[in-house]
């Protein structure tokens, strides 16, 4: 690997980032989710709604802040968040 | 998002599925399930053994243990069911003996970390006696016992800690017996580690079953939990979401519990969730008979 | 070791520490308790645990637990106690966890008489827990020979991953006998040994012969054990594809290896009309009034039955077309009896029973030879 060649950086700005709500993203796994709805009657933003198989889907996925309740309860590990910076 | 509602992977690892390690590796509560395990588990949906389980494998993961040495012990019930589905040694035993086997598991293997997993009736009906002398011992098993006021399995007959009045198919008349309350039953036996909280409250149940586990000695974490198939419908309780918000309003902190007056606190009917009991003078029961041999075999007194 | 005289109860704690028994969990209960006392004062003297449990049903758990936990485990009851450890022996069974479980036999049923001998617990030890398993019971007949019986129920225990009963009783597990006890590094002890890796192991494999090697918890190869039915990594399944293939194996693992399970001593004398199937305290009755019969001129043969179960149907089948009288003497009311019986034929076997706590005498015996 040819020696890294150094390239003088131009100094970068500290700019304050405005202090951005956390976001998350949810992820659900239909053969694992047996229907019971605990995700969708505790989602603090509404980012889930039941569909006619009495599933969760996400409806309103900006809501999300990655709180974590969904998937900290869910019985059946059937629902995943992810942080997204 | 909405229309990729992904199919969920087997985990037996299979092409066509999504492989779990790319999908899974951002949650905690998946990291400790077994591989050749068919999921999702038997519990009825939105039953709160499944959060129990994801609490307790996120409480392993945090206290950085090896798969190695971690030893789930259970008796007969729906709590029974739970050590199977994660990669750890399992030993799923007979009703109400689960801190029977479990104590000769940890004698014969102190190093290792056993929790022993029960219901209500399993830990305090057929399995009092040994839950009393397992405390008694101060032997260094976490038992977690989720606590839902029924048999579930049998399909809902009144347990230890069934509420007086309450319906159940063996309790058709309402229940007439009075309930164990099991955390100060612990304490008075001789646990060194006691601790409440519910299904609803999962992040607590998390901490104290950290702490419970971490804890050299007999510890207690009551998950107070609920069966909406059996208990539930039996009490036209409602559904699991209905039954988890019960457990919210119904439930309060030891430290709220500790500001009311004496009055208030005696009629209390709410589950005061925190850690009940710490004691950290008595020694562990498997160090205890570590000294008696190194003594036996320094030839000491008989 | 030196000629000491020694209780057949004490001969027992020796045994199971000679066989490398490091942990006994048991319950006070005559006539077995010697055995506790015993093993709580030289367990630890080898690094091994004794603890007391609160009943028989968590002693028997525990010894299963600790066998899991990779110790050579062993309890000591009588019959109350035996009564109570049926469900964890039949779990035991279940998951081919090795333990041995020693049945000191005193006169029951109920409380009964607690410091008079019996084999009224022979069909139980047998048929004790529900459903159909294999066990193995094993009855010694005198004090060297618990000694020696308790190694083998610890070898046999180990070697088809069976809980193992030493089926003793008040008379020979009180009794005091000279014994010279062999150097303990010179008998023949098995030990639990492993080949496959981690990831190969299967706990319950039905490809690995009658006895898949049994990996001790916290080693690495974190499997599953259930009582339920299950499959060859143990998880609980209801496929009969599944269930078959373990109930065909386990249920025969012990049938395909009667040569080294069925132990008997024969005291043969060809011309015999009469013949006498014995086991346990009785056989030494039985071993004076053959001496006796002899020395009167009868013609006798005698079968000591060591192993009881699996009965020994073929040493028992063939002495039977050979005489014409099979003289059973049991210190109950005719318990296995009934499987000489049904290898000799009812009508040739002469029972001779006492179920009062006191010992069939060799002249009860004499008079059924006499007939």
């Amino acid at each position: 690997m040819a020696d890294a060649i150094s390239v003088i950086q131009p100094p970068t700005v500290e700019i304050a980032p405005r202090q951005k709500k956390p976001r998350g993203e949810v992820i659900v796994f239909g053969n694992w989710c047996k229907g019971c709805g605990l995700c969708v009657e505790f989602c603090p933003t509404g980012v889930l709604a039941l569909d006619e198989a009495d599933h969760p889907v996400v409806v309103k996925p900006e809501n999300c802040t990655g709180c974590h309740w969904c998937d900290t309860h869910c019985p059946d590990m059937a629902i995943v968040v992810r942080r997204i910076e | 998002m909405a229309e990729h509602i992904l199919d969920a992977h087997e985990l037996d690892v299979d092409e066509i599925r999504i492989p779990r390690e790319n999908w899974f590796e951002s949650s905690e509560t998946l990291q400790k399930l077994r591989k050749n395990k068919k999921f999702p588990t038997i519990w009825c949906a939105g039953c709160g053994n499944g959060i129990v389980m994801g609490s307790l494998i996120r409480a392993i993961e945090h206290l950085g243990l090896s798969n190695d040495e971690v030893a789930l012990v259970s008796g007969i019930g729906c709590a029974g069911r739970m050590p199977v589905y994660m990669d750890f040694n399992t030993l799923h035993t007979n009703h109400g003996r689960a801190l029977a086997f479990a104590t000769g598991l940890k004698i014969a293997r102190p190093d290792m970390k056993v929790i022993a997993i029960m219901g209500d009736g399993d830990a305090l009906a057929i399995g009092g006696n040994h839950f009393i002398h397992a405390a008694r011992r101060n032997i260094g098993i976490t038992s977690i016992v989720i606590n839902n006021a029924i048999y579930g399995m049998t399909g809902g007959q009144y347990s230890p800690t069934t509420p007086i009045g309450k319906q159940a198919t063996t309790a058709p008349y309402g229940n007439i017996e009075p309930s164990f309350p099991l955390c100060e039953l612990a304490i008075a036996a001789g646990a060194t580690y006691v601790a409440r909280s519910t299904v609803y409250h999962v992040l607590e149940l998390d901490k104290y079953i950290e702490a419970a586990i971490r804890k050299d000695g007999f510890s207690l974490v009551e998950a107070v939990s609920y069966c909406h198939t059996t208990y539930g419908r039996l009490n036209k309780f409602g559904t699991a979401p209905e039954m988890m918000r019960d457990l919210k309003k119904n439930s309060i902190s030891k430290a709220a519990y500790e500001k009311l007056s004496a009055k208030r606190q005696a009629g209390n009917s709410k589950i005061v969730r925190g850690v009940l009991h710490v004691n950290d003078e008595r020694e562990e029961f498997t160090k205890l008979c570590r000294k008696l041999t190194e003594q036996a075999q320094g030839g000491g007194r008989q | 070791m030196a000629v000491s005289l020694m209780q057949g109860n004490e001969a027992i704690g020796w045994g199971a520490l000679a066989a490398g028994c490091r942990f006994f969990a048991g319950y006070p209960i005559t006539p077995s308790t010697e055995i506790a006392e015993m093993l709580s004062r030289e367990l630890p003297k080898v690094g091994g645990t004794f603890i007391q449990m609160e009943d028989e049903i968590a002693s028997m758990a525990a010894i299963i637990g600790a066998s899991v936990g990779g110790l050579k485990a062993m309890t000591a009851t009588s019959g109350p106690g035996f009564s109570l450890m049926q469900e964890n022996l039949g779990y035991a069974a279940m998951t081919e966890v090795p333990c041995v479980i020693v049945n000191v036999q005193r006169l029951g049923p109920s409380t009964g008489r607690a410091t008079a001998g019996s084999q009224g617990d022979v069909m139980q030890a047998r048929w004790g827990t529900h459903g159909d398993h294999p066990i193995i019971a094993i009855s010694p007949t005198s004090v060297r020979q618990s000694f020696d019986l308790t190694i083998k129920a610890f070898n046999l225990s180990e070697q088809y991953r069976t809980p193992v009963i030493l089926l003793t009783e008040a008379i020979i597990g009180h009794m005091r006998e000279p014994v010279d006890l062999p150097e303990f590094e010179t008998l023949e002890v098995v030990e639990r040994v492993v080949t496959s890796s981690p990831d190969e192991y299967v706990p319950f494999s039905n490809e690995m012969g009658d006895v898949p090697p049994l990996a001790g918890f916290g080693q690495g190869y974190r499997y599953h054990i259930t009582g339920l039915f299950h499959d060859q990594m143990g998880f609980p399944t209801q496929r009969l594809d599944e269930i078959n293939p373990w109930l065909e194996r386990v249920n025969n693992k012990l049938n395909n290896h009667l040569d080294e399970i069925v132990m008997v001593e024969e005291d043969i004398q060809e011309d015999a009309t009469v013949a006498i199937v014995a086991y346990g305290a009785s056989a030494r009755s039985a071993r004076h009034a053959l001496k006796v019969a002899r020395s009167q001129g009868h013609r006798a043969s005698m079968l000591t039955l060591l192993t009881i179960w699996p009965f020994p149907e073929v040493q028992v089948e063939k002495l039977g077309e050979r005489v014409e009288r099979v003289i059973v003497p049991e210190m109950n009311l005719g318990q296995l009896a009934l499987e000489v019986e049904r290898m000799v034929g009812r009508r040739k076997v002469v029972r001779v029973n006492r179920a009062d706590g006191e010992m069939v005498t060799p002249q009860m015996i004499l008079d059924a030879i006499e007939g």
